[in-house]
């Protein structure tokens, strides 16, 4: 895919609150031309209202907005070449299939037989031809999920936001629609900012994700980004199935180890160096511990419970109290019960570690 | 995939719709809840029959319910002949001592009824919806203070309010129009055309019409094309009660009107009353009857509307 250096979309410390609630608080970023853009976080923490501030639904009460080089921070909705998709969404309940879509072309004043024929390619291509004399209440869920994305591509907008869209749809469902976003993206190579407080949609679809806390961007990366570098714990905490563990460690009077509930394990070699004795965080991706085989284990805490998954075992492990999970192939977990002890050896080039003070991650020497 | 086309029956066609999904109630539940009707229905029942006797035969005791004789089948003191005498004498009258046949005057009443109910009521609605939406969607400062302020006259009896009123049209010159008495009953209707009217439109879902700003409407667009379309039932159901109440309301017509602007209810009173020979209940039951006819009618036509309530289908919530 050809990156374009092009900005569709850029915020600058925007700002909103209502009443005493602050729902943004300095919120910036760019989103490239053609991008798709996944903003990613817990509900409540701004998504929708930052959505609503870039399709003119919302002013913000401090900061800037930027559609395709232009400041549109207080202009009007229309205009703006920005549609939206609700996670409600949102359709006109009291007309049909085909005038729900024709819509935003009657308020556009485009001429009947380029409504008739722009409604038609659309059902086609959403496979709603069959249904567009019918009223949305009597469609299905995924019915009026592509009712509310076709009404939203039809005027072929600059920007498409995108609110939780798949939220009210069932598990199957979900995983289909996830695909058919991604086909009309490359269809159409609009920009797409899409809300979702799902990691799984979030990673698999976003090209870009801004990870969002308290009303303001904490990260933004590609999905690979995020996983292998998180800025802080808390990106580290949302990124990733099963969560990455986190374990209170200490560093060692030597300053080249680290010492767990568990045991020693060597440091990783980080900028600045690490002073003897400083509180730490650690943090490993169950997928990156491994069973020792022979006698170079690191830790052996013990089995505490089992989840297999199919082709693999989520194995929780315990020692001291702290909580370690493990992701194994399922041939490895066969014959595991619980209070088993199991070695383990920490690779330590994939370990992460976060100042205990305010959870930022540390450097790595490269 | 073809839809399954079912054909409706013509008495759900004809507005008694039976809810989907529910399965109907058996004879006996039937018969009890056509006895509560019966009962429900006997005066209005009496009514009717009344109008069609003559006096002897609507002063008998007891009543006299059937029309017929059923070929025999019923005794001679259970049955009347139906006339149409009264519903004639209800526009005209002649004399029994001669002279010429005299207008009673009704067909003007009861197109002032029809007039000053129906205007008042579109009047009403046309205010009481567009205020509603303001109180809905662009609140005031301390807006239920507004509403409630809106609902207190109607929080005493007619009685009460109407010494005031008098005076406030009289000295405005419109006491005995039709302008004042319409103006009045638009006033009496619009605070619960506005309590109503906004419930409705808070059970919108503000998603719906976001998206059709984002899809380029304005703010009259908005409510033109897709607030008001989702709350026609309500607005039919706020039509019909407001025409009842409006349609039957006598002491501000009472007080308030004119020869000129005389409605029915006032009327009615007015033409039993008096003549000396007793009341004419065969006359008083037929002006009753007429009375009902256009009332019953809206009712009736609208029904659907008022059952339907509003379906939000397409918001999840």
């Amino acid at each position: 895919m050809a990156a374009t250096k092009i900005t569709a979309l850029a915020l600058n410390g925007v700002s909103k609150s209502y009443g005493k609630v602050r729902a943004l608080a300095g919120l910036s970023f760019e989103v490239a031309e053609g991008r798709f853009f996944a903003l990613f976080g817990p509900s409540s923490v701004g998504k929708t209202t930052t959505l609503r501030a870039i399709a003119g639904l919302v002013q913000p009460d401090a900061g800037s907005i930027r559609i395709g080089g232009a400041d549109v921070t207080h202009a009007p909705i229309k205009g703006r070449g920005v549609s939206m998709v609700f996670q409600s969404f949102a359709l006109y309940p009291h007309l049909t299939v085909a005038n729900n879509l024709a819509y935003p072309l009657v308020e556009e004043g485009v001429d009947k037989s380029e409504i008739a024929k722009r409604v038609k390619e659309t059902a086609d291509m959403l496979r709603l031809s069959h249904r567009l004399e019918r009223k949305p209440s009597t469609l299905s869920g995924g019915e009026q999920q592509r009712v509310a994305l076709g009404r939203s591509l039809i005027r072929r907008p600059k920007i498409l936001l995108l609110d939780e869209p798949l939220t009210n749809l069932d598990a199957k469902l979900r995983h289909e629609m996830r695909a058919e976003l991604k086909r009309l993206h490359r269809q159409f190579g609009m920009t797409i900012v899409y809300a979702t407080p799902d990691e799984l949609e979030a990673l698999s679809m976003g090209e870009e994700i801004a990870v969002m806390r308290d009303g303001r961007v904490v990260q933004i990366g590609t999905p690979d980004e995020l996983f292998d570098h998180p800025s802080d714990l808390y990106v580290a905490a949302k990124i990733g199935s099963p969560h990455m563990n986190t374990i209170q460690v200490k560093v060692g009077s030597d300053g080249n180890s680290l010492e767990t509930p568990f045991g020693s394990v060597p440091a990783p070699r980080i900028i600045g160096g690490l002073s003897a004795g400083e509180a730490l965080v650690l943090g490993v991706r169950p997928s990156d511990l491994r069973l020792a085989q022979g006698a170079a284990a690191s830790l052996a805490p013990s089995v505490q419970q089992l989840e297999p998954l199919g082709d693999v075992t989520v194995v929780s492990l315990t020692a001291s109290g702290q909580q370690l999970r493990i992701v194994l192939p399922e041939a490895q977990a066969i014959g595991m019960k619980t209070g088993d002890a199991v070695p383990i050896v920490i690779d330590p080039t994939k370990l992460h570690l976060f100042r205990g003070r305010d959870g930022l991650a540390l450097s790595r020497q490269s | 995939m073809a839809d399954i086309i079912t054909k409706t029956p013509i008495w759900e066609k004809l507005g008694f719709r039976k809810a989907s999904g529910v399965s109907e109630a058996g004879w006996g539940h039937t018969a009890l809840a056509a006895i509560v009707s019966l009962i429900y229905f006997f005066p209005v029942l009496v009514i009717i029959i009344t109008s069609f006797k003559l006096q002897t035969d609507a002063l008998a005791v007891p009543a006299k319910l059937f029309p017929t004789s059923l070929f025999g089948l019923l005794p001679e003191s259970m049955t009347f002949k139906p006339t149409l005498e009264n519903f004639t004498s209800v526009f005209s009258r002649a004399f029994t001592n001669g002279g010429a046949v005299e207008n009673t005057g009704f067909d003007r009443f009861f197109f002032n009824s029809l007039f000053i109910a129906g205007t008042s009521v579109l009047l009403a609605l046309v205010i009481g919806t567009l205020a509603a939406f303001g109180f809905s969607r662009y609140p005031l400062k301390g807006n239920d203070t507004y509403l409630f302020i809106i609902l207190t006259t109607r929080m005493l009896p007619a009685v009460v309010v109407i010494i005031p009123v008098m005076l406030m049209l009289r000295v405005v010159g419109l006491s005995g129009s039709y302008l004042g008495i319409i103006l009045l009953y638009t006033a009496f209707n619009l605070p619960f055309t506005i309590w109503m009217m906004k419930s409705f439109f808070d059970e919108l879902s503000p998603d719906v019409e976001d998206a059709a700003r984002i899809d380029g409407s304005s703010d009259r667009r908005v409510f033109f094309k897709i607030c008001l379309p989702q709350v026609l039932a309500g607005l039919a159901a706020t039509f019909v009660f407001g025409i009842i109440l409006t349609w039957n309301e006598f002491l501000f017509a009472l007080l308030l009107s004119s020869v000129d602007t005389r409605t029915v209810p006032v009327a009615m009173s007015q033409a039993v009353s008096g003549g000396g020979i007793g009341v004419l209940w065969g006359l008083l039951a037929a002006i009753e009857t007429l009375f009902l006819i256009p009332v019953f009618l809206v009712t009736f036509f609208m029904q659907n509307q008022l059952l339907r309530g509003v379906t939000f289908g397409t918001v999840k919530r």
